[in-house]
C-alpha cells in the first residue's frame, strides 16, 4: 500500500468509522470525521513533501516529453480480461487537487459541526463523495476514474435531498439527473478511446501512446468535453448549479463548488486534452466562445441574485468558465491558469460557502436586501467575507488574482490553431467580467454587512465560533499563501502540465507534415 | 450423470406433490425447507456436473454457458423460494397467504426443471417442449390468487403466451421447411441468407420476444406482474427472462450465427425501443409491480445489447449481466415481497419513511435499485458497461450513447423510490416490518453479491472464459 492508495482509503476507512459508531453519539462521530479528515491533510502534507522530494529533479525531463511522469504509481490487475487496472499515481495536477480536496473536507466538516439531523447518514455520505472525489483524482485507469467518478456524485443526491433547503428534492434530482446525463457523454468517450485503441486497456498512460484517427478524435473530443463540462457548470449545461447549490446544506455546497465542479476541468484536461490533441485543437476556439459566454453569464446572472447562495452560485458558474476557458486556450500559460484557478477557486468558494452557511445559522435569512450591518455583530465573519470576495474579484494578493491573470494571458497568447484575433478579442470580452464581478461583490458585501443593522434582533447575533473560526481561518490564509507566492503551487503543476503543451504540439507538427 | 441437476428437481418435484397428501395443515411448513434442500442438491450436481457432453444422441447436452444459466436458475429458484417462506406457512395472515403451497412448490419445481432443459437442448422438439414446460406452469403460478387481478393475470398471460408459441412453431415449421434436419447444429450450413430464412428468424424472435419482454412484445407483463402474487413476479422477472434469453442465444448462435453480423442494425434497434419505452413508462407508474414490470422490461434491452458483433465478448456480458440482474433485482423483490406481505400495499407512496423505520433493509433496497441503475461499485454498473463496451465495439457508438440517456433516465425513477424512503417522512402510525429469518439470510445473500460481482473480478473472468470456449465448440 502506497500513499496514493492511502489517500484514497482514508476517507473510505472514516467513512467506515462513522458506520460503526452509534447513530446515539452524535458528538463522538463528528470527532470521528474530524480526526480522520484530520489524519488526511497531515497525510496530505506528508505526501506533498514526498512528491516534492522525487518530483522536483525531473522538471527539466518533462520540457520535452510528451508523456506525464507519474510518482507513487501502484498498479493490480483487476479484471485482467479487459485490461482494467486498479491504477493510481500523482502528478503535480493530481497533488494540487488533493491538497485543495483535503482542506475542504476538513473545513466543511468543521462547519457542518452542527448538523442535528440523521448526523451519522450525513457524515458517512459526505465522507463517501469525498473518497469518490480522492478516487477520480488519483487514478489513472480510465474505469476506475469513470467508476470514482459516478461514486462522487451520487451521494449528493441523498445530502441535498435529505439536508437542504427550500426545493430541495427538485433541485437534488434535477443535479443528479444532468450529471449523470454528462457521464452518459463521456461514457461514450471513453469507451470510443477504448476500442480504438484496440480494447485492451484502460490505462491512461498506454493509451496516451495510441495516435487515434483524427476523424474519430473530432467526433470523441466534443463528447468528452462536454460530459465533463456539465460538471464543470459548461454554458448552457450550467443549470443544474445555481439550484443545487441554493438548495443544499453548507458543507455540500462547499464540497460540491470547491471540489466536485473541478473534476469537470480536471476530466477535461486529463482525458480530453490529454489524449485527443488534435481534437482539442479543432474544438478549441469553439469552447473558447462558448466558455466566454459562461463567465459572463454568470457575473451578469450574480448581480441580479437576491439570495447569498444563488450569489455565490452564479459567480461559481463565472469563475468556473475561467476554468474551462483556460483548458480550451491550448497553451501553457492557460492550462496552468486553469489548474490555478480550479484551486483558488475551490478555496474562494469553499469559504464563501462556509460563511454563508455561519450567518445564515444566525440571522435565519439569506436575503440579501433584508440584511444590514452585520458586521458590526459578527466582525470576524464579516473580514473573512470581504477576503472572500477580494479575491474573487481577482485582487492581487489572493490566489484568485494569480490564477485570472495566467488565464487572460493564456487566452490572449491564443495558439496555433485558433484564429489569433478571434482568442484575442475573446479574451478581451472576457477580461470584462472582472468589471462586472466588482460590482455585483462590492455591492453585495455593502449591503450585508455596512450601513446600519436593519433589524433590532440583528443585535443579539454573535460572532464567530472556535470551530467557525478555524474553518473560515484555514481557508483564508490558504487563499493568501498562494496569492503571495503563487510559485509553490506554480512549481507542482508546471512539471505537470508541460507534456499536455508538448503533445499538442508534437501532433501539430504531425499533421503539417502529413497535410500541407 | 448430465441430468442429475433436472433429474433431482423433477424428484423433488413428486416428493413434494406426493408428500403433500399426507401431511396436515401445520406439517405443510416442512415442505419449504423441502423443497430449498431440492434446489440446493440439486445445485451441488451442478457443480460436480462436466460443462461439456452429450445424452440422448445429441439431443441433450451440456456447454459451457449452459452451465451459468442453469446455475443462474438454480439461485433464482432457491432465493425464490426462501423469499416466498413467509407467505407460503401456515402460520401466514389469512389474507395474503399463498394457499396450497405443496401444488406451488411442485409447479415451481416443475417449471424450474423446464428452464433447465432449455440450455441444454439442441432439436427443435426438445426445445419446444422445453420451453411449453418453462412456460405453461407460469400461467398457474401467475392466477394462484383466485382474484379478479390474478384471474386477469393467468387469462391474459396464457392467451398471449399460446400466441408466442404458435409464432414460434410456425418459425419451427418453416426452418424444418428450409433444412429438413430438426438438429439445431446442422441447420446453419444448410440455410441461406433469403427471405424465407429471414421470416423464420423473425418468427422465432418474435416467440421469444415475448417471454424476454422485448418491445413491441411486452404488453402482457404489466398486467401479469401486477395481478401475480409478489412471489411469482419475482420469480417471472428474472427466471422466466432468463430462460428467454438462453433460448434466444440458443437461436441466434447456433441457427441463426451467419447473418447474425448482418443482422445488427435490427438488434441495435429492438434493443432501442426496447429500453427506451420500458424506461419512459416506467417513469409515471405509481404501482411498484407495474414500476418492475417496465424497468424489467428496460433491462432487457440492455441485455440485447450483448448481441451485437456476435463475439464471445457479448456472450460474457450478457450472461455476467443475467446473473447480476437475478440477484439484483431478487434483492429488491426482497424488500417488496415482505413490503407487501405485512402492509397489503403496493403503492410507491407507501414506501415512504422507511428509513426511519427500517434503516437496513431500506439501505439494501437502495443499494438494489442503485444496482439496477447501473451506479458503481454496484455489479450492476460493471454488468452494463460490459454491454456497452461490447456495443461500441462492434461500432454503434450512437447505441452507447442511447443506452447511457436510458441509463440516466432509468435513474430518475428508481431514485423517486429512493425519495419515498429516505427524503419523505413516514406516515401517522406506520410500523416498521419485521422480515422473517429466511428473508434475512436471502436479502443478505442477495446484497452481497450484487456488491461483490462487480468488485471481485473472479465470476466474469470464469464466465468469459467458459464464453470463449463455448463460442469455439460452436464454429467447429
Amino acid at each position: 500500500m502506497g500513499l496514493a492508495s492511502w489517500l484514497i482509503l482514508l476517507p473510505f476507512l472514516t467513512t467506515l468509522g462513522v458506520l460503526f459508531t452509534p447513530a446515539s453519539r452524535p458528538t463522538l462521530i463528528r470527532w470521528v470525521s474530524l480526526v480522520g479528515t484530520g489524519a488526511h491533510l497531515l497525510l496530505t502534507a506528508f505526501t506533498t513533501w514526498k512528491f516534492w522530494e522525487v518530483a522536483s529533479p525531473d522538471i527539466a525531463l518533462a520540457k520535452t516529453s510528451t508523456l506525464t511522469k507519474l510518482y507513487f504509481v501502484e498498479r493490480i490487475p483487476w479484471f485482467k480480461s479487459l485490461g482494467v487496472d486498479y491504477l493510481v499515481g500523482i502528478d503535480g495536477i493530481t497533488m494540487s487537487m488533493v491538497i485543495l480536496t483535503s482542506i475542504i473536507i476538513f473545513t466543511g466538516v468543521l462547519a457542518s459541526w452542527n448538523v442535528v439531523n440523521r448526523t451519522k447518514e450525513f457524515f458517512a455520505l459526505l465522507l463517501l463523495l469525498v473518497t469518490g472525489v480522492f478516487g477520480v483524482f488519483l487514478s489513472f485507469d480510465m474505469f476506475l476514474f469513470f467508476m470514482f467518478y459516478e461514486v462522487a456524485v451520487l451521494p449528493m443526491y441523498l445530502l441535498i435531498g435529505v439536508w437542504g433547503t427550500g426545493p430541495k428534492e427538485y433541485s437534488a434530482m434535477k443535479l443528479t439527473l444532468m450529471l449523470m446525463f454528462g457521464s452518459a457523454f463521456i461514457l461514450v468517450g471513453m469507451l470510443a478511446l477504448y476500442h480504438y485503441a484496440g480494447g485492451t486497456t484502460f490505462d491512461l498512460t498506454q493509451l496516451a501512446q495510441f495516435h487515434y484517427p483524427v476523424e474519430m478524435q473530432r467526433w470523441v473530443f466534443p463528447l468528452i468535453f462536454i460530459g465533463f463540462g456539465v460538471l464543470g457548470a459548461l454554458y448552457p449545461f450550467h443549470t443544474w448549479s445555481p439550484d443545487g447549490h441554493a438548495s443544499a446544506p453548507t458543507a455540500v455546497s462547499m464540497l460540491h463548488a470547491g471540489v466536485l465542479m473541478k473534476l469537470g476541468g480536471y476530466g477535461a484536461l486529463r482525458i480530453g486534452v490529454y489524449l485527443l490533441p488534435e481534437g482539442a485543437q479543432y474544438w478549441g476556439l469553439f469552447f473558447m466562445a462558448l466558455t466566454t459566454i459562461n463567465i459572463l453569464y454568470g457575473a451578469f446572472g450574480a448581480i441580479k441574485q437576491t439570495d447569498l447562495k444563488f450569489f455565490t452560485a452564479y459567480s461559481s458558474v463565472s469563475h468556473c468558465g475561467f476554468v474551462l476557458f483556460g483548458v480550451a486556450s491550448l497553451n501553457l500559460m492557460g492550462f496552468k491558469g486553469a489548474v490555478l484557478q480550479m484551486f483558488s477557486h475551490g478555496v474562494m468558494t469553499g469559504l464563501f460557502f462556509a460563511l454563508i452557511g455561519m450567518v445564515y445559522g444566525r440571522t435565519h435569512t439569506r436575503i440579501i436586501p433584508d440584511m444590514g450591518g452585520l458586521a458590526k455583530v459578527m466582525p470576524w465573519l464579516a473580514v473573512c467575507f470581504y477576503i472572500a470576495g477580494m479575491a474573487s474579484l481577482g485582487l492581487p494578493g489572493f490566489a484568485g488574482f494569480v490564477a485570472e491573470s495566467h488565464v487572460f494571458m493564456g487566452g490572449f497568447f491564443g495558439n496555433a490553431w485558433s484564429d489569433p484575433l478571434a482568442t484575442r478579442v475573446l479574451t478581451v470580452i472576457a477580461t470584462l467580467s472582472i468589471v462586472v464581478t466588482a460590482v455585483y461583490v462590492l455591492r453585495g458585501l455593502a449591503k450585508v454587512f455596512q450601513g446600519p443593522i436593519t433589524d433590532p434582533h440583528f443585535l443579539e447575533l454573535t460572532d464567530a465560533t472556535l470551530t467557525e473560526r478555524l474553518s473560515t481561518g484555514i481557508l483564508v490564509v490558504t487563499l493568501a499563501v498562494v496569492g503571495l507566492v503563487p510559485g509553490l503551487l506554480i512549481d507542482l503543476i508546471e512539471s505537470a502540465l508541460l507534456p499536455f503543451v508538448n503533445r499538442l504540439h508534437a501532433t501539430g507538427a504531425l499533421a503539417v507534415a502529413g497535410h500541407p | 450423470m448430465l441430468m442429475l441437476p433436472e433429474l433431482i428437481v423433477v424428484a423433488t418435484g413428486f416428493i413434494l406433490l406426493v408428500l403433500d397428501l399426507f401431511l396436515t395443515e401445520k406439517q405443510r411448513d416442512l415442505l419449504v425447507p423441502l423443497a430449498l434442500a431440492g434446489v440446493a442438491a440439486a445445485a451441488g450436481a451442478l457443480v460436480l456436473t462436466p460443462d461439456t457432453g452429450v445424452l440422448l444422441g445429441g439431443r441433450f447436452a451440456m456447454d459451457p454457458l449452459g452451465w451459468w444459466f442453469k446455475l443462474a436458475f438454480l439461485v433464482a429458484a432457491f432465493l425464490t423460494i426462501a423469499l416466498t417462506s413467509g407467505l407460503l406457512e401456515s402460520a401466514a395472515p389469512e389474507v395474503r397467504k399463498l394457499h396450497s403451497p405443496g401444488e406451488f412448490l411442485t409447479i415451481l419445481m416443475f417449471n424450474l426443471c423446464g428452464m433447465l432443459l432449455l440450455p441444454s437442448t439442441r432439436d427443435l422438439i426438445t426445445l419446444y417442449v422445453a420451453l411449453e414446460l418453462a412456460t405453461i406452469p407460469l400461467f398457474l403460478l401467475a392466477a394462484w390468487r383466485r382474484d379478479a387481478l390474478g384471474g386477469e393475470a393467468g387469462l391474459k398471460y396464457m392467451v398471449i403466451g399460446a400466441l408466442a408459441s404458435a409464432l414460434m412453431l410456425y418459425g419451427f415449421g418453416v426452418l424444418y421447411g428450409l433444412t429438413g434436419t430438426m438438429r439445431l447444429d446442422a441447420m446453419p450450413a444448410l440455410l441461406h441468407a433469403d427471405r424465407t430464412t429471414l421470416f423464420a428468424a423473425a418468427l422465432v424472435v418474435a416467440g421469444v420476444g415475448f417471454k424476454l419482454t422485448l418491445v413491441p412484445f411486452h404488453m402482457w407483463a404489466p398486467e401479469v406482474y401486477q395481478g401475480a402474487p409478489p412471489p411469482v413476479t419475482a420469480w417471472l422477472s428474472v427466471a422466466s427472462k432468463a430462460a428467454g434469453l438462453s433460448v434466444l442465444m440458443l437461436v441466434l448462435f447456433r441457427v441463426f450465427r451467419p447473418f447474425l453480423h448482418d443482422a445488427g442494425f435490427a438488434i441495435a434497434l429492438l434493443a432501442t425501443l426496447t429500453m427506451t419505452v420500458g424506461n419512459l413508462v416506467a417513469v409515471v407508474q405509481r404501482n411498484i409491480l407495474r414500476f418492475m414490470a417496465f424497468s424489467a422490461i428496460s433491462q432487457a434491452g440492455y441485455l440485447l445489447l450483448g448481441f451485437l458483433g456476435g463475439g464471445s465478448g457479448g456472450a460474457a456480458a450478457m450472461v455476467f449481466y443475467l446473473l447480476v440482474y437475478v440477484v439484483t433485482n431478487l434483492s429488491v423483490f426482497a424488500l417488496l415481497i415482505l413490503h407487501n406481505q405485512q402492509t397489503g400495499s403496493t403503492q410507491i407512496t407507501d414506501y415512504r419513511g422507511l428509513s426511519q423505520l427500517n434503516p437496513l433493509l431500506s439501505l439494501a433496497m437502495m443499494l438494489g435499485l442503485f444496482g439496477l441503475a447501473g451506479i458503481p461499485p454496484l455489479s450492476g454498473f460493471v454488468g452494463k458497461f460490459l454491454l456497452f463496451s461490447v456495443t461500441a465495439q462492434a461500432g454503434y457508438h450512437w447505441l452507447v450513447g442511447v443506452a447511457a440517456v436510458n441509463s440516466t433516465v432509468s435513474l430518475y425513477y428508481y431514485l423517486r423510490i429512493v425519495r419515498q424512503m429516505y427524503i419523505e417522512a413516514p406516515a401517522e402510525g406506520a410500523v416498521p416490518l419485521k422480515p422473517g429469518a429466511l428473508l434475512t439470510a436471502a436479502l443478505v445473500v442477495t446484497t452481497a453479491a450484487s456488491m461483490l460481482l462487480g468488485v471481485v473480478p473472479t465470476v466474469y473472468e470464469a464466465v468469459r472464459v467458459s464464453a470463449a470456449a463455448w463460442l469455439q465448440a460452436l464454429g467447429q
